[in-house]
């Protein structure tokens, strides 16, 4: 007779992506029955950005996701612009994947990161943040900050690229390309780590599609479904790209995949980099000064494909200079909350952090 | 593949009439009544529409009533449907749609935590993310977010030399 | 392919990291290492004080509140505030929406980012030049126009092009309708700057934000708590308001001017006597003013001692009340509904109009004394000045004066004023007058028939022109030639009749000092050729109507009444305001009114009489 203890996965772990506490049923030292209690980065954002004009809310967006700030202001944006009927400048669609796809590579070089913080082989980690780091200088030099760029506005971009920077992100580009050798070594063909990942959170077709999982967790499964090429958004339809998919569905094809499709990211950036036309970069949404921007009435959902999968943006307007209700769809809601209850039965105690990780769970957007 | 139109011709049979709007060329708003809400909702689902991607509630306090969005995506096409159904505001109880989909449950959570909307036949309606709340829902229309705050938390005090009469409180 | 097969497994293959041993950390430690931020960082603000106007905008849309504004002891001139921003850097996003909205360009973010102190009120910084630590830090964000804020072009206002609209006197201006209103509206700050610009101090972003928020009647409301006579300002006020508009500083100001009369054009005149009726009276008080002169000043007076509960009488010596608003401005910038419009408002509070009765003549300054118990001049400037010039007198040669209002009585259908229309006229002058008889006797040839032939000359040269430049510009629009920088020497008569204006070069106008003494080189002659010639350099007062005894108890100041700040001469019971006080426009008569309104409300409380 095995007696059951409760143990808290809690806010401060070393393995944990964030802050939220899970619960834990063991019994030896295998998981029984888990609960999720998010709530610990609770901070009214919805509520916040009811009470701020459309333009001020610029500075709230970002903060609901640390590790890929771009893809809130994206979806509010382009939420705006169908309420408004904005047409964007042409030059302000390139530029704006240039954030997104670098955003992209910087999330995916520290999930792989977290994969080595989960297993406790801490060189992958470091190597991966530093060169994640050279990415962050080059948002610097085009956005103004270094992490929450508050760059991507309603109508377009706040300002053109600076001289030079074209060269600087090549130069970049071919410099993540030559550390490929060193990524797969270290993580992938790594006989420790393959031993640890093989086979764990296996995820079927049909529960993935149950669930709701987006993103890695249901290609991983075989299905290639991406929202930039199922529903694009800025100008992924002028890009050749592939999608990559594994037939696996566990651990380790989830964390293969966004090495795989870091590499397909490059491929954008530098097709991008060639085809971007010259032009004007910002387009207005209304009259008048920024204070007193009105948008029409309406209500629409807009998504895009984040690092973890689809997130949204619920807003609905009822023409006044400040939103009536906005809904951040977090992409990890469904595996975080629902994913943790059903499938964490039957792991280690050991492997519940590297389960974490590798299912793309994210607290801030969960809890915002 | 059927199209966009069929599928809400189909709606519109079991649910009478309804208003559709479109809002861009891959979605649109459907409004259904609440009683007829369950079976619209799997008829999409059975006609593709299986992805739930969010359930959002919408607080119209001038009209008195809750608006419930359900928003669903369909793969194979790419398009969105944003399925709308209104309750009163007095008396909110909506039927729950988890055995449509699983995570439905914890969606549903997350709008009653907010809202207070009672989602009938939902076993869990725990507060999901917030602990120790006293006050009411507060997303609704009427809580003043200002009002908690200058009653729970301390402004801010600072003395500076350029300010009058060396303190001042930066609200 | 499976992602097993893609990568195989291997033990050894980890050892790659060894070839990084002896490579160079790449962390930099800062802060002992130096590391400058890249060009567009935002970080910690400066500001500077010579070009901040103190409007607050930045304070308005800081999404954290961080900013406030904060008394400073400088001085300012008008159209700028003694505050300049504070940030809270504990609440700062970094975001630099302020410095992209700032309506002067004083903000920007320096490149510095490190600031360490363990007392915490150094958070709470007033920026000026010299940054956060009182260094020279290099700038980092700054606006350019992609990340603009505001909306720095007006809503363009229709008008009737140059060539139709000189057929006739009809009003050129169309107006706005309501979503330009509100778009025009939208482009207000509220920064509050104009208030202490415009004379009367007229509640111009209240009446603005009403306009914003579709309330027309609130804003009529505004308009009238501190100028009765909104509908003329909204066509003719020189916009002093206009001049000091923060979005003035890099854009087009905000169209104060129509805006206003946006607001009196959707509402009917039975509305806003409604409104008026419905204000709650401010005083109760008891007595009976008269008031010589329906001009600006005496009107605005009327309304304001209506309101506080006197009994009024305005004694008007013309056929209709308005006085140079009625008889100066030509028709096609102020048409006469426009003018009855707003005198029916002030009448229907109470206030007796009486046309036709000149004081001095009709009735004496002596009798009204008697009757009431106070008396406000507000008589103007309506007798014109002549240059003297040889032949000035001859018949053909005319003041402006007498000619506008002959116009403007003969366009209101009395015939027998039909002034003579010349073949070619010129017009001596520079300023507003000149090119209102100029821009009518060109309407007039259009009418008659005739092509425009109309030539305004002026000592000073096109720069320094007083007239407003779209009087100037319209007019060349409408055909009028131009001749700077010439003094009249003599008119040129041949049998009794004019055929010309002979000139002479002026060379400088005014001289070191800035006072008016005009210099002339008499070599440069030449003749400009008109049938007819009228003179509009000035105008002058007209004291007739004072008798000697009343003349001789109050103070003149180069032809000007002397008065306190209460609008009061130094006989109590006698009050002035308007031109013969100051002028030199209808919003400081407005202005001259209600301050005298309140001074002989002030007066009569205090039991004397």
């Amino acid at each position: 007779m095995s007696k059951e203890v409760k143990l808290f996965l809690g806010p401060n772990h070393p393995g944990m992506h964030g802050n939220s506490s899970v619960h834990l049923y063991v019994e030896g030292d295998t998981v029984v029955r888990s609960r999720l209690v998010p709530g610990f980065l609770h901070r009214g954002f919805e509520k916040l950005m009811e009470r701020r004009g459309w333009m001020q809310n610029l500075a709230l967006i970002p903060r609901i996701c640390v590790p890929e700030p771009d893809i809130n202001e994206m979806v509010y944006a382009m939420a705006v612009e169908v309420l408004t009927g904005t047409e964007v400048p042409e030059r302000a669609h390139w530029i704006r994947m240039i954030i997104l796809e670098l955003a992209r590579i910087a999330s995916h070089l520290m999930a792989l990161g977290g994969v080595g913080g989960s297993t406790g082989l801490y060189t992958i980690s470091h190597w991966t943040l530093a060169d994640r780091d050279r990415i962050l200088d080059i948002f610097e030099k085009i956005t103004g900050a270094r992490i929450y760029h508050m760059y991507i506005v309603p109508g377009g971009v706040r300002k053109d690229l600076p001289e030079g920077i074209e060269s600087e992100i090549v130069e970049l580009l071919d410099y993540i390309e030559s550390r490929s050798d060193e990524f797969e070594n270290l993580l992938l063909k790594n006989r420790i780590i393959r031993t640890r990942t093989e086979g764990l959170a296996l995820l079927t077709r049909e529960e993935a599609l149950e669930i709701g999982v987006t993103g890695v967790g249901l290609r991983a499964t075989g299905l290639p479904y991406d929202i930039r090429k199922i529903d694009p958004y800025a100008r992924y339809d002028s890009v050749v790209f592939d999608i990559p998919t594994a037939t696996e569905g566990d651990a380790f094809a989830r964390f293969t995949l966004k090495y795989y499709e870091m590499m397909q990211s490059i491929r954008i950036l530098r097709q991008v980099l060639e085809k971007m036309p010259a032009g004007p970069v910002n387009a207005k949404i209304s009259s008048g000064s920024a204070l007193r921007w009105r948008v029409p009435e309406g209500t629409v959902y807009t998504h895009i494909e984040s690092s973890r999968g689809e997130y949204g943006y619920f807003v609905v307007s009822d023409g006044g200079e400040r939103p009536y209700r906005i809904n951040v769809r977090g992409a990890s809601f469904p595996q975080g909350l629902y994913g943790v209850e059903k499938l964490l039965a039957g792991t280690r105690i050991e492997d519940v952090a590297l389960w974490l990780t590798t299912m793309d769970f994210c607290p801030p957007e969960i809890d915002r | 593949m059927n199209s966009m139109n069929e599928i809400l011709g189909e709606v519109t049979t079991i649910a009478g009439e309804l208003s559709v709007k479109e809002v861009t060329a891959r979605e649109s708003i459907v409004s259904v009544e609440a009683s007829r809400l369950n079976a619209v909702l799997e008829l999409l689902k059975r006609r593709g529409f299986s992805h739930l991607s969010l359930i959002t509630g919408v607080d119209r306090i001038k009209d008195g009533i809750f608006e419930v969005f359900y928003t669903l995506f369909r793969w194979e096409t790419g398009e969105t449907l944003l399925v709308k159904s209104s309750i009163s505001r007095d008396e909110p109880v909506i039927s729950t749609v988890m055995h449509l989909w699983p995570t439905a449950r914890f969606y549903e959570r997350d709008v009653h935590e907010f809202f207070g909307i009672v989602f009938d036949g939902n076993p869990d309606l725990k507060p999901l993310i917030l602990e120790n709340w006293k006050e009411m829902p507060p997303m609704r229309k009427d809580f003043d977010p200002q009002k908690y705050s200058n009653e729970h938390f301390p402004d801010r005090h600072y003395e500076a030399e350029f300010l009058a009469e060396g303190g001042d409180e930066n609200e | 392919m499976s992602v097993y097969d893609g990568f195989k497994k291997t033990f050894w293959g980890p050892t790659i990291a060894w070839k990084r041993l002896f490579t160079k950390p790449v962390t930099i430690k800062v802060p002992q290492v130096y590391r400058e931020a890249a060009e567009r960082y935002r970080g910690f603000h400066v500001n500077d004080w010579d070009k901040c106007s103190g409007c607050g905008t930045c304070a308005k849309i800081c999404p954290t509140d961080a900013i406030k504004m904060v008394a400073v002891d400088i001085t300012v001139d008008i159209g700028k505030k003694a505050q300049r921003p504070a940030i809270d850097y504990g609440r700062c996003s970094f975001c630099g929406i302020c410095v992209d909205i700032c309506t002067t360009g004083s903000l920007n973010m320096t490149r510095e980012y490190i600031h360490i102190s363990d007392d915490p009120d150094s958070f709470f910084f007033l920026p000026d030049e010299t940054g956060i630590h009182h260094d020279t830090p290099p700038i980092g964000y700054s606006r350019d126009e992609n990340s603009e804020l505001l909306d720095l072009e007006r809503v363009e206002m229709e008008e009737l092009p140059g060539e139709e609209r000189v057929q006739s006197f009809v009003e050129f201006v169309k107006g706005f309708s309501r979503e330009q209103a509100i778009a025009e509206a939208a482009r207000c700050v509220d920064c509050e700057l104009c208030i202490d610009a415009c004379p009367a101090k007229m509640d111009i972003p209240r009446y603005i934000e009403s306009i914003f928020k579709n309330d027309t009647k609130e804003g009529v409301e505004w308009m009238y708590r501190t100028n009765p006579l909104p509908s003329i300002c909204g066509r003719v006020c020189t916009h002093k308001c206009e001049t000091v508009c923060s979005i003035g500083n890099r854009g087009e100001p905000v169209a104060i001017r129509w805006l206003k009369r946006y607001l009196m054009d959707q509402e009917k005149t039975e509305d806003v006597i409604r409104y008026a009726k419905e204000q709650e009276i401010i005083k109760k008080g008891s007595g009976r003013v008269a008031i010589i002169g329906g001009g600006p000043a005496g009107l605005s007076a009327a309304y304001y001692l209506s309101l506080m509960g006197y009994s009024v009488t305005v004694y008007e010596s013309k056929e209709h009340a308005g006085g140079v608003m009625r008889y100066g401005i030509p028709r096609y910038r102020l048409p006469d509904e426009a003018l009855d419009g707003d005198i029916k408002v002030i009448e229907a509070l109470g206030v007796k109009i009486e046309c036709g009765k000149t004081v001095g003549r009709d009735i004496t300054v002596e009798q009204l004394h008697e009757k009431f118990d106070a008396v406000f001049l507000g008589t103007g400037f309506m007798k014109g000045r002549s240059t003297g010039v040889k032949g000035a007198d001859s018949e053909g040669v005319l003041m402006a004066m007498p000619l506008l209002e002959s116009i403007r009585d003969y366009l209101r259908g009395d015939s027998s004023k039909k002034p003579e229309v010349p073949e070619s006229l010129v017009v001596i002058g520079g300023g507003n007058v000149a090119m209102d008889v100029a821009r009518s006797v060109a309407r007039l040839q259009k009418m008659e028939g005739m092509p425009v032939d109309v030539k305004v000359t002026c000592l000073e040269s096109s720069d320094e022109m007083p007239a407003d430049l779209e009087e100037i510009v319209e007019g060349r629009e409408e055909g009028i030639k131009y001749f700077p920088s010439r003094g009249p020497k003599e008119v040129c008569l041949e049998d009794g009749k004019v055929f010309g204006l002979s000139t002479i070069a002026c060379t400088e106008v005014f001289d070191k000092d800035g006072r008016f003494n005009p210099r002339f080189d008499e070599s440069d002659e030449s003749m400009i050729e008109g049938k007819m010639i009228v003179e509009a350099i000035g105008q002058a007062p007209d004291y007739d109507y004072l008798p000697e005894s009343i003349r001789e108890k109050i103070q003149f100041i180069r032809g000007r009444i002397l008065v306190n700040e209460k609008g009061q001469t130094d006989l109590p019971w006698l009050f002035a305001g308007g031109d013969i006080v100051n002028g030199p426009d209808i919003i400081h008569g407005v202005a001259d009114g209600h301050k005298a309104a309140v001074g002989i409300d002030e007066y009569l409380s205090k039991g004397v009489k």
